[in-house]
């Protein structure tokens, strides 16, 4: 009786072998940054691929904090990310319930306009985009940052809402416009409340773009390093103090797990979100 | 007229949430997109107003400058390892991930998205750095066992280079399109497998005969954007190598930007935003080429087999 059993148990334990041999390998580095920015830099360039540093010391941390000013990026980096991800949700769910919700003059030519922006090229539009932040006088400030990496994600996003309102049906709205509600107090106590699940998603995914945003943070703080955000702090630690390896792990590991946590905290949205973007 | 002025005043409200947001598109996107086709008209670097009008001069430089075919076809290599390489390991993974007999799935699921969560500048960093730690071990061991006579400089080698580079593109981007498959996997229905079972169909041909056919509509946006998020490689190219060693990593992306902001790097070039952004525009454009192209031939290929008896 037993025989059968472990026959048919075997490759299921053989996926499992495999798939934690190649998940090993596949987060050996985020691994070996961890174990790097808790050992001293002599047993570092001893034991250099080591994962288990021989006693953990925190003093790489303080040093990458405190010296390397990154308590400085971390907080720009806090601003900027709260900031954009706040501005996206509100405009573009705005903009996506009027979309979806209302026929007004000009409604076909701006769709179109921003259905064709979309397969355009853009990717290098940043020269323009300078010289508007330049004029606007918002050089050298995070309120550039805030600003660029709103702007550039409101396409996408209002389109994502116009697809959920779209499948959303009408009825409630309607009875409370009869009860005498207009389209802001419908849009704020009926929609809004409905459209919780793509909020979710439109949230953490905008959380993740802009925490992890490197190009923009980097063209319009090169002349303040005291607006650095993390990304562009690392790249210029790399720069400052290329021999001292322990510091970047530390300050690698600390501009890293952020976004690890939450996503492990928030899975589930993001397959939904992915899942409800396939279809839609 | 005035039925136009009606109109208008009825969706006032509606004008009032679309505002903000067409400022912003309007602002950003628009004007951005338009104002760089007319940079790349002038020789311009980047301070005071564009006078120097060169008219096609800069497309005519970058037809026949070596650099840009140079970092032209490393785009096409590293797009062109990379998008089938990662799409073929993120479908057999995210088949393995689906299945109802794995445990613990959030964590390997954690595992292998959690390069994609990250920053690409970041983690580019932490790899370079692993690089040159792994990779002087690993060419200690190769030489002691004498399969080669001088230690490899991995990243410092024209040769090995931008191998690296594209391995590490593919690792860092794999978790969207095996997000993608396993949402794409999750819609399948389930009674397929059941009915192909009784059948007897095995593993291999579920597989190949439900699995495949059920998941293409998504595979082929996943191709589409993986395609041209790999068109679009910097991040992870300028935090490695810079473009180097001697330009054998040297991508479109990091040709431009050392073109916009540094100049030339050979001879005495200088910073040129209207040249930068006429290879931006140029590259543009054929990316855009691209992508219609590989959509007639996903499309031709689905009619082609449907035709077939």
């Amino acid at each position: 009786m037993k025989f059968p059993s472990v026959r048919r148990a075997l490759p299921k334990i053989f996926i499992h072998l495999a798939l934690i041999v190649f998940g090993g390998f596949y987060t050996y580095p985020f691994l070996w940054m961890v174990a790097g920015s808790l050992k001293t830099r002599q047993e570092f360039f001893g034991s250099r691929l080591s994962l288990w540093p021989r006693q953990a010391i925190w003093e790489n941390y303080r040093e990458a904090w405190e010296s390397a000013k990154f308590s400085v990026y971390f907080g720009n980096t806090v601003f900027v990310t709260i900031l954009s991800t706040l501005l996206v949700v509100i405009l573009t769910s705005m903009a996506g319930y009027a979309l979806a919700r209302s026929s007004f003059p000009g409604k076909r030519i701006l769709v179109g306009v921003m259905l064709a922006t979309m397969f355009l090229p853009k990717g290098y539009t940043i020269v323009p985009i300078y010289e508007l932040i330049k004029n606007l006088k918002l050089l050298n400030t995070l309120w550039a940052v805030v600003l660029v990496n709103t702007a550039t994600s409101m396409v996408f996003n209002s389109f994502l809402f116009v697809g959920y309102f779209t499948t959303i049906p009408k009825e409630l709205e309607e009875a409370a416009t009869l009860d005498g509600a207009n389209f802001l107090t419908t849009y704020l106590l009926i929609a809004l409340p409905i459209a919780r699940p793509i909020i979710g998603t439109v949230a953490l995914f905008e959380f993740i773009d802009n925490w992890n945003s490197f190009f923009i943070p980097l063209v319009f703080t090169l002349g303040r390093p005291s607006l650095r955000t993390l990304t562009v702090g690392m790249y210029a630690l790399v720069g400052e103090s290329a021999t001292d390896w322990t510091l970047l792990c530390a300050a690698a590991t600390m501009s890293l797990l952020p976004t690890i946590i939450l996503f492990f905290l928030l899975q589930r949205v993001f397959v939904d979100g992915i899942a409800g973007a396939i279809r839609g | 007229m005035g039925k136009f002025m009606h109109n208008v005043k009825k969706h006032v409200w509606s004008y009032v949430f679309i505002v903000p947001m067409a400022i912003l598109f309007l602002g950003f996107t628009v004007y951005p997109l338009l104002s760089s086709v007319r940079y790349t008209f002038y020789n311009w670097s980047g301070i005071g107003v564009p006078k120097d009008f060169v008219g096609f001069k800069h497309y005519i430089n970058i037809a026949k400058d070596p650099f840009f075919w140079n970092a032209f076809r490393n785009t096409f290599i590293y797009a062109g390892v990379l998008v089938p390489v990662q799409l073929s390991i993120a479908l057999v993974l995210a088949v393995i991930l689906n299945s109802k007999q794995l445990r613990l799935k959030y964590i390997f699921r954690v595992i292998f998205f959690s390069p994609v969560v990250t920053s690409t500048a970041i983690v580019g960093i932490v790899i370079s750095l692993l690089s040159i730690t792994a990779g002087s071990e690993i060419s200690r061991v190769l030489v002691q066992t004498e399969l080669i006579n001088r230690p490899i400089d991995w990243l410092g080698d024209p040769r090995t280079a931008m191998w690296i580079v594209i391995s590490v593109g593919t690792w860092i981007g794999l978790g969207y399109p095996l997000m993608y498959f396993l949402a794409g996997l999750q819609a399948i229905d389930q009674e397929l497998y059941d009915a192909a079972k009784v059948d007897g169909a095995g593993n291999v041909d579920l597989f190949w005969y439900i699995t495949v056919p059920s998941i293409r509509p998504v595979g082929i946006v996943v191709l589409l954007v993986t395609t041209l998020h790999s068109l679009r490689v910097f991040d992870i190219v300028q935090v490695m190598t810079k473009g180097g060693p001697y330009f054998a990593t040297e991508v479109v992306g990091t040709y431009i930007y050392r073109h916009a902001f540094f100049g030339t790097g050979v001879g005495e070039g200088d910073a040129n935003l209207g040249f930068a952004s006429a290879a931006a525009f140029f590259m543009g454009i054929l990316v855009m080429f691209i992508s219609v192209l590989q959509v007639a031939a996903v499309r031709y290929a689905a009619t082609y087999r449907q035709k077939r008896p």
